[in-house]
């Protein structure tokens, strides 16, 4: 890669004209399957000025469905966090049977399609599901209301924070929380002071895909959701919606928004694995 | 459970255990078996009728046949772009790196109004491949086109890694004994990066074969022509015919955990190369 | 502070870490448990700091029983193999840890857990790092930034694990030799595991032999090294060369040599052993003699100053090796190939067909 070695870099790489046509071709690729869908988002929204974005994302049918999102977020997120943590810390510190089955099963709620999950759900609590009657006498509603979202929306986004920190948190083995005891610190400060500022971005990387997948969910959703207008429709429900009554100026101003989140998470996550290449170079 | 605890001093193995498991069971274990217990209650002749009729089958033509297509063309750009982003240099090569993760960061209802806007006849790129004749939205090829575009993160994000490992020793070492470039690439890098390669085929296959977001806009849900098997279950269910919806379910169930059987044990071939 | 292990049995599922061991170490004394990998001296340090659960068995420090006491009560400074330093901490928040984990009513105050840090990093020769992170310390600078985070919360009892088995070998031999030194200064009752018979002989007071989860025999390096009490002991402490030989009246024959057998006086019956020859007791002579073996000179390496050599046997071509100083060697004048005689000069022979 310098011009120490001439003759061993020419023999490892490719004549420069092969090179710049190999990387044209993946630009253009890239280009056309990424950066048009980005573009035509952000043109739909813009196209018509600022105001009429303003006046799309401003609108009561739109301002619920951010609630309901964030509501959903807030509810999610920190569950399914917590829920890893708790897994990582049984499967990374401790030795018991089953484990391996344990931690395929935590694999298999990506595996499912997102309108399964949406049909498991409805079948188990819809007005004709296995619970459907007994939630009908006591007046609650799950299905085509907020609680049912919620369960699908924790369901797809079930595997995320686990799937990073068990292999972070097996890997990192248990010398040091071995080494705070034999210092006489207790299981909850070992915790504190010694696990969690060693798995901080692997969490932090986990908790940030867990979001992004839980505000975009849309197979799921569709399924349980029944699309009430203010009610129980999330960002991307409300897209769908828009987009089937042919307001597209709409539809694409609610998805900037989402858009741009999408790219906030692509720029945290690169700069959650930038800070862990550097760790990783400095060990 | 209570002698596990004993040999360790590290504390809290019984909470965070049995809340792991009691989650697990009744968020996903507990109801996915309560589909399957569902379709038990089905006659076998109702289930076959549902998961037979001629619409259904052809839904799991075009998913499949789809997905395999899509799935191909990442495998083979997906390399590409995986080789291009670990071993060259060029402005903007960071972005670009990002940028790969779209498809995962981007809602898919996003995605497929993007995609249908982009590829209609009167679209940015549609409205080119229509002087050709080729109509992208609503036909096969949009259905394809959605499929590759979720699925294009996995072969980069698989092979990327095994390819930034990959020592440049035995690439000397292969062009030290007198192998070309071509040679080196066939015979060296390719069978290293196959099982990594493989599993990014397959994740990207079982991921396509359960999308729905991305698809249903850009496909036009024409019967018998351009329904992908996940909206025919969405429109059962909404049609009130859960038997219906419960049985094609199930059958997307079990392709989905054959797929998951057949990516662990890629996976498990990779690691056990690696 | 003395430690006392009374009948301590510890399984892994079939496997026998720990089979029924006794041991007691006295207050200030440093002991290394020294065996192969497998041989449980690792698994019997952790039961000692209460790392590990022993199946059954007590444990006693200074004749109080805390067999059931947590670790993180015990008051054992532990170090490991590998450092287990804390990463995202610098060294002086290493170091302070032990104290400012402490509840606020015994925890001391800011400027005494300074002062007491830097006075540790001085005793470890480190003071200059206070600030870095480990992953800016070499693997020796580690262990002693471990060893300081150790002895901060004044331990009663100090174990190391393999201490410096990651370490390469000029780095480890300097710091056998720091260890000794500050054991003298601090005099806490130590103990280490290593399975490195040289680091044991160099730096303990007492040395515990152990293999396959029992202790085969325990006592000061010299007992150990000078007075096996069974093949095993002689085998893993240094080289040995094994001979045939009949054993009657305290005499033992091998071939057609004699040599005297103090230890088996009593025996009436010849009986069969294996005579233990280390290769520094074996004498080399140019002439033919009586009660000496010949054989031929195949291979000589001079490392520094010692000489090493292998020698054939005329009569089996049995494989002998033979350690002399370098100097001894050139006196003698003899090269590869040449014809050569040996005598043991001191031998220990067990019963029966060896180990």
């Amino acid at each position: 890669m310098n011009t120490l070695s001439p003759t061993t870099d020419h023999a490892i790489t490719e004549a420069p004209w092969i090179k710049w046509s190999l990387i044209g071709l993946a630009l253009s690729f890239l280009a056309l399957f990424l950066v048009l869908p980005l573009a035509v988002v952000l043109y739909g929204a813009f196209e018509a000025g600022i105001n009429v974005w303003w006046q799309a994302i401003t609108d009561p049918d739109a301002l619920a469905a951010i609630r309901l999102t964030l509501l959903v977020l807030i509810i999610v997120v920190p569950t399914n966090a917590i829920f890893g943590v708790a897994i990582a810390w049984a499967i990374a510190k401790f030795e018991f049977r089953g484990k391996t089955l344990l931690i395929s099963i935590i694999d298999m709620p990506f595996a499912i399609s997102p309108v399964v999950v949406g049909l498991i759900f409805v079948i188990l609590f819809g007005a004709q599901g296995w619970f459907g009657p007994w939630l009908a006498a006591h007046d609650l509603k799950v299905i085509f209301a907020v609680p049912g979202i919620i369960i699908v929306i924790m369901f797809g986004t079930l595997p995320f924070v686990a799937r990073e920190l068990i292999p972070l948190m097996q890997q990192q083995g248990k010398d040091e929380e071995e080494a705070s005891l034999t210092l006489g610190a207790n299981g909850l400060k070992t915790f504190w002071y010694v696990t969690l500022p060693n798995i901080k971005w692997g969490l932090l990387y986990g908790v940030i895909l867990c979001n992004a997948r839980a505000m975009g969910e849309f197979g799921a959703v569709a399924v349980v959701s029944g699309r009430i207008r203010g009610e129980t429709n999330t960002m991307p429900l409300h897209i769908e919606v828009l987009y089937n009554e042919y307001m597209f100026t709409a539809a694409f101003a609610v998805s900037s928004l989402l858009t741009g989140l999408a790219l906030v998470t692509i720029v945290l996550k690169s700069m959650v694995e930038w800070k862990d290449e550097r760790k990783h170079k400095t060990h | 459970m209570g002698k596990a605890v004993m040999k360790s001093v590290l504390p809290g193995f019984g909470i965070t255990l049995g809340f792991s498991v009691l989650y697990l069971s009744l968020l996903f274990l507990l109801p996915v078996a309560g589909l399957f217990l569902f379709t038990l209650q089905m006659s076998w002749a109702d289930f076959w009728v549902a998961i037979s009729h001629p619409q259904v089958v052809a839904s799991y033509k075009l998913s499949f046949a789809a997905s395999f297509i899509g799935a191909t063309i990442n495998a083979v750009f997906g390399t590409l772009v995986a080789w291009v982003l670990v071993r060259y240099q060029f402005l903007g090569k960071k972005v670009v790196d990002a940028l790969v993760d779209l498809p995962f960061a981007l809602p898919t209802a996003v995605a497929g109004i993007a995609l249908v806007t982009l590829y209609s006849t009167t679209g940015w790129v549609g409205q080119y491949l229509y002087l050709w004749g080729i109509k992208v939205a609503y036909s096969e090829i949009g259905v394809v086109i959605a499929l590759t575009y979720i699925g294009l993160p996995f072969v980069v994000r698989t092979v990327q890694p095994v390819l930034a490992d990959f020592s440049k020793e035995l690439e000397e070492a292969s062009a030290s004994l007198g192998a070309s470039r071509f040679t080196t690439i066939r015979r060296v890098i390719l069978p290293a990066v196959l099982p990594a390669l493989l599993t990014g085929y397959a994740l990207a296959f079982a991921k396509a074969v359960g999308e729905y977001g991305s698809v249903i806009f850009i496909s036009g849900n024409l019967p018998y022509r351009t329904e992908i098997t996940p909206l025919l279950i969405v429109s059962k269910a909404e049609q009130y015919d859960y038997n219906g919806a419960a049985a094609i379910g199930v059958v997307m169930l079990a392709a989905a955990f054959i797929l998951l059987l057949i990516i662990n044990s890629l996976q498990w071939w990779a690691s056990k190369r690696g | 502070m003395s430690i006392h292990i009374q009948q301590v049995n510890k399984h892994f599922g079939n496997f026998v870490a720990v089979d029924s061991v006794n041991l007691e170490i006295k207050t200030g004394e440093l002991t290394a448990l020294l065996g192969p990998s497998g041989s449980g001296k690792t698994t019997l340090l952790r039961i000692i700091a209460g790392l590990e659960q022993a199946d059954s068995g007590i444990v006693k420090f200074n004749g109080e029983d805390i067999t059931t006491q947590h670790v993180s009560e015990r008051g054992v400074g532990f170090v490991f193999q590998h450092y287990a330093l804390f990463k995202h901490m610098t060294v002086f928040e290493n170091v302070a840890y032990g104290l400012t984990v402490r509840p606020r009513k015994t925890r001391p105050s800011k400027a005494e857990i300074a002062e007491k840090v830097h006075s540790l990093l001085k005793l470890v020769q480190l003071d200059w790092t206070a600030d870095r992170y480990p992953s800016q310390l070499s693997g020796g600078q580690r262990q002693r930034i471990a060893l300081a985070r150790a002895l901060a919360v004044e331990p009663k009892v100090l174990l190391l694990d393999e201490p410096f088995g990651a370490l390469d070998a000029k780095v480890r031999a300097e710091l056998r030799r720091w260890l000794r030194r500050l054991h003298d200064e601090i005099n806490v009752t130590t103990v280490f595991v290593t399975h490195d018979q040289e680091e044991a002989l160099e730096v303990a007071d007492k040395i515990v032999v152990m293999n396959k989860g029992r202790i085969e025999q325990q006592g000061t390096p010299e007992e150990v090294y000078d007075t096996p009490s069974n093949p095993f002991v002689y085998e893993f402490l240094g080289n040995v060369n094994l001979f045939h030989a009949r054993v009657k009246h305290g005499h033992s024959t091998i071939g057609n040599i004699h040599i005297p057998s103090p230890e088996h006086a009593e025996r009436e019956e010849e009986q069969q052993g294996l005579a233990y020859v280390r290769p520094h007791e074996i004498e080399v002579l140019t002439q033919p003699t009586e009660n000496a073996i010949k054989v031929n000179l195949d291979l000589v390496t001079i490392v520094g100053p010692v000489a090493r050599l292998e020698v054939l046997t005329e009569i089996d071509e049995q494989l002998i090796h033979v350690e002399l100083s370098k100097v001894q060697f050139k006196q003698l004048g003899i090269s590869k190939g040449d014809n050569a005689w040996i005598q043991p000069r001191y031998s220990k022979v067990f019963l029966g067909e060896g180990i």
